[in-house]
Order: structure tokens, then C-alpha cells, then sequence
């Protein structure tokens, strides 16, 4: 098999892989901007309950998680798509770290700006939606940026759900033929140039912003 | 079917007896992991082509799934003829992949010591590897000691990768009870909730210890 063929036959799964960080998407911006603003809005039994559901996410191993939902929704009469199984499970887990990248950068604005915000008779919703997360989430985006890629990076654990990503197409190549060098290097090939360039326009970002502070990036 | 919490109870000591698996692979990768990336941050510091290939290699790992890279390990070494079993294939590749961000770690916790330690250090006649191991790196270890146990939870967190290559962890212990019963739902949610446990735990312990650490210097 030549390289090339290795590199189509990788390619097929490049579709998948996009989807599956696409819909991973659509999952977890809305849940790391509710439960990161909740999470910094809440006090007492609320916040309990707010922590404790992004901690279920954000704290369990991710491939058990998957697999979990995977076999157990069924049971509760769910049965969903793998891939929107992929999509939910792999969206809220990064969701869960995005959440806390909202928060801190929320907990980090200084005190000034809200209290400007209620000096000039603005609404608390207005201050928080006007003047808190426009400057929460600039301040925050290399670390949103980082999770994007943990997020592409993860979509390789749908290969174990039967979905055909790029990972997958590689071990299916790799039964057809048994040549392990080329085919393994060229799949971490593969995610390299996906990712890394998102990766150094993350850093771009990151100059732009605070040319002092180095990116923090959460697993 | 529905969920059979008797049997999912059933469960629990076959799958906890394979606990002292999960945390050999993930203490040997952490040590692993730690010893590498401070290596790597050490000859990238040093700069010349070895420090510019050590960036490269961290970018790279950065940038890439783990999963791959112990199909990588697991399918490759063997094709030049070196056999390693999956435990050892495993923990090699948990503590490559982590080592990657480790350096990072690193790298920021050395940043934030001042640069007059190591001119008292010259200055006192220090030789590079006493400087190294006497001056900076006990500092250092106090600078991370917070975002390396972050990284230690994440390392606990990988274990259960190694399912995928038959190392008998807790989750390869769950997928045997599953395929001997046709239930997987069960036995899953039991190390999954058994895995997010020991992640919360460490995580508290982790908070605790950095508290004690920087005790003295937040006043």
C-alpha cells in the first residue's frame, strides 16, 4: 500500500473527526458559558448543585464517560445516535473545563467594573452581558482556544463507538495490511496538521492579549 | 433490560480488586512523566538544535491525540522487533504523552523563580547540575506543585486508555465482566463512578497541599 493510499484512506475519516468536533461544539460553548456564569453567580445549596454537575463532567474519565452513555442510555429507552452519544459526552466533559476558564475570568475582572456597572444604574444582567463577559471571555479565548484542540484531540475516542474518524480508518487499514510504521505515523501526522495550527493561532491570540502571561491549558 | 443496581453492586469488588493496577500505571507515569518533561524542559532551556528539537517534539505531542500514541507504541515497536507487553507499552506512552506537558509545567514554575537565585548560585561556584537540582528546582517544585497535581489527576484520568491495549485496569476489568454477561451498562457506571471518586479525591488532596505550600508566602 502506498503512502498515498494511506493518506486517502486517512483522509475518509477526516469528515467524521470534523463533525464530531463540530456537534462536540454545540454542546459544550453553551454549557461552559451557563454553568461558568452560574457557577459565579450562585451561592450556597445553588452553587452545590452547579459544582457538583460540571465536576461530574469535568472529573470522570472521558473514554469511561463514553462508553457509560453509550451502552447505558439505551436502557433508560434513549437510544441516540454514536454520534450524537460522541457529540454530547465529549462537548460536556470539555464544556466542564470551559466553565471554569468562564468563571476565572469572571472572577478575575476587577471589582471597578460592577460597580461602575451599578453606579451608573445598569441592570445586573446588563452589567453581566454588557460589561463582565465581553471582557471574561476576551481575556480568556487562548484557554478556550486550547480546549478546542483537547476537543479534536478526544474525537479519536469515537473510533471505540464504531464511528469511522480518522482513527478508525487507520486501524481498518492497518487490518487490511500489516504495515504499522507508516500508518500509525502518518494518523499522528495527521492530527498534528489539523491542530497545530490552531495551536499557533492560539498563541497569536495570546500575544495579542497579555504579551505577558504564558497560555494555561487544561486535560 | 433495565439497570440492575443489585448486579451493578455485584460488581464493585471484582472491579475495585484491579485498583491497585490503576494506580501502579498512573503513579509509574506520573514519576515517568515528571522525570521526561524535566528533562525535555532542561535541554530546551539549553537551547542549540537539541533545544529547538525538544520544542518541536513538545509542539507535537501537544498537538496530537494519546490514544493514537499508544496505537502508535503498542503497533509499532514491536515491527522493529522490541516487545514490551502492554503494561510496559502503556505506561512508556502515558508517561511520553504527559512529559509534553509537564515541560510546560515546568518551564512556567522555573520562569517565575528570579533570576538572582542562579546568579547566587554562579556566584557561590555552583557548578550547572548542583545549581539545577539544589537551587532551582526545590523552587520550582513549590511554584507547580498545584498544576502538576492538575496533571497527575489527568494522568489518573488516561489510565483507563490502557483497557484498549488488554492491561488489566479497572475498566479492562469492567469490559470482562460485561462481555461475560452481555451488561455493560453496569459494570461501566461502576468504575466510572469508582474513577471519578479517586479524581475528586486527589483533586481535594491536591487543594489541601497547595494551601499548605503557599501558606507562607500569601500573607
Amino acid at each position: 500500500m502506498t503512502i498515498l493510499e494511506i493518506w486517502l484512506g486517512i483522509l475518509q475519516g477526516f469528515r467524521v473527526t470534523a463533525l464530531v468536533t463540530l456537534y462536540g461544539l454545540v454542546f459544550a460553548i453553551p454549557f461552559g458559558l451557563i454553568f461558568g456564569v452560574a457557577q459565579y453567580l450562585t451561592t450556597g445549596p445553588a452553587r452545590f448543585v452547579v459544582t457538583s454537575i460540571i465536576e461530574f463532567w469535568r472529573s470522570s474519565a472521558v473514554i469511561i464517560l463514553l462508553f457509560v452513555f453509550y451502552y447505558a442510555l439505551p436502557l433508560a429507552g434513549l437510544a441516540l445516535s454514536a454520534m450524537t452519544v460522541s457529540a454530547m459526552v465529549l462537548g460536556l466533559n470539555i464544556g466542564g473545563y470551559a466553565s471554569q476558564a468562564v468563571r476565572a475570568g469572571l472572577q478575575a475582572l476587577d471589582r471597578g467594573q460592577k460597580e461602575a456597572g451599578h453606579a451608573l444604574g445598569l441592570s445586573r444582567s446588563t452589567i453581566l452581558l454588557r460589561i463582565e463577559l465581553p471582557q471574561a471571555l476576551v481575556a480568556m479565548s487562548p484557554t478556550f482556544i486550547n480546549q478546542l484542540i483537547q476537543l479534536v484531540k478526544a474525537t479519536s475516542l469515537v473510533s471505540l463507538v464504531t464511528l469511522t474518524d480518522m482513527t478508525f480508518r487507520a486501524k481498518e487499514i492497518s487490518q487490511i495490511e500489516y504495515d504499522p510504521v507508516p500508518i500509525y505515523s502518518s494518523l499522528l501526522l495527521a492530527y498534528f496538521i489539523v491542530c497545530y495550527p490552531v495551536a499557533l493561532f492560539g498563541r497569536w491570540v495570546e500575544r495579542r492579549i497579555n504579551p505577558a502571561r504564558e497560555a494555561r491549558c487544561a486535560v | 433490560m433495565q439497570f440492575d443496581v443489585a448486579f451493578a453492586l455485584s460488581t464493585v469488588p471484582t472491579i475495585l480488586g484491579a485498583i491497585g493496577m490503576t494506580l501502579l500505571v498512573a503513579a509509574v507515569s506520573c514519576v515517568g512523566a515528571s522525570a521526561v518533561g524535566f528533562g525535555l524542559e532542561v535541554v530546551r532551556r539549553s537551547g542549540g538544535l537539541g533545544g529547538l528539537f525538544v520544542r518541536f517534539l513538545i509542539d507535537f505531542i501537544r498537538a496530537t491525540p494519546v490514544l493514537v500514541w499508544l496505537y502508535c507504541l503498542y503497533f509499532i515497536l514491536p515491527f522493529y522487533g522490541i516487545r514490551l507487553g502492554a503494561l510496559a507499552t502503556g505506561i512508556i506512552g502515558l508517561s511520553l504523552y504527559y512529559s509534553g506537558y509537564l515541560a510546560e509545567v515546568f518551564k512556567a514554575g522555573i520562569d517565575a523563580i528570579p533570576n538572582g537565585q542562579g546568579e547566587a548560585a554562579r556566584a557561590l561556584g555552583l557548578g550547572r547540575i548542583d545549581m539545577t537540582i539544589f537551587v532551582i528546582a526545590p523552587q520550582m517544585l513549590r511554584n507547580i506543585a498545584a498544576p502538576m497535581g492538575n496533571y497527575f489527576v489527568s494522568i489518573l484520568k488516561a489510565t483507563p486508555y490502557l483497557a484498549v491495549l488488554a492491561v488489566p485496569e479497572m475498566l479492562g476489568r469492567a469490559f470482562d465482566i460485561a462481555s461475560e454477561t452481555y451488561r455493560y451498562a453496569e459494570p461501566l457506571t461502576v468504575a466510572g463512578l469508582i474513577f471519578l471518586g479517586l479524581a475528586l479525591l486527589i483533586s481535594l488532596a491536591i487543594k489541601r497541599l497547595e494551601v499548605r505550600l503557599m501558606g507562607p508566602t500569601t500573607r
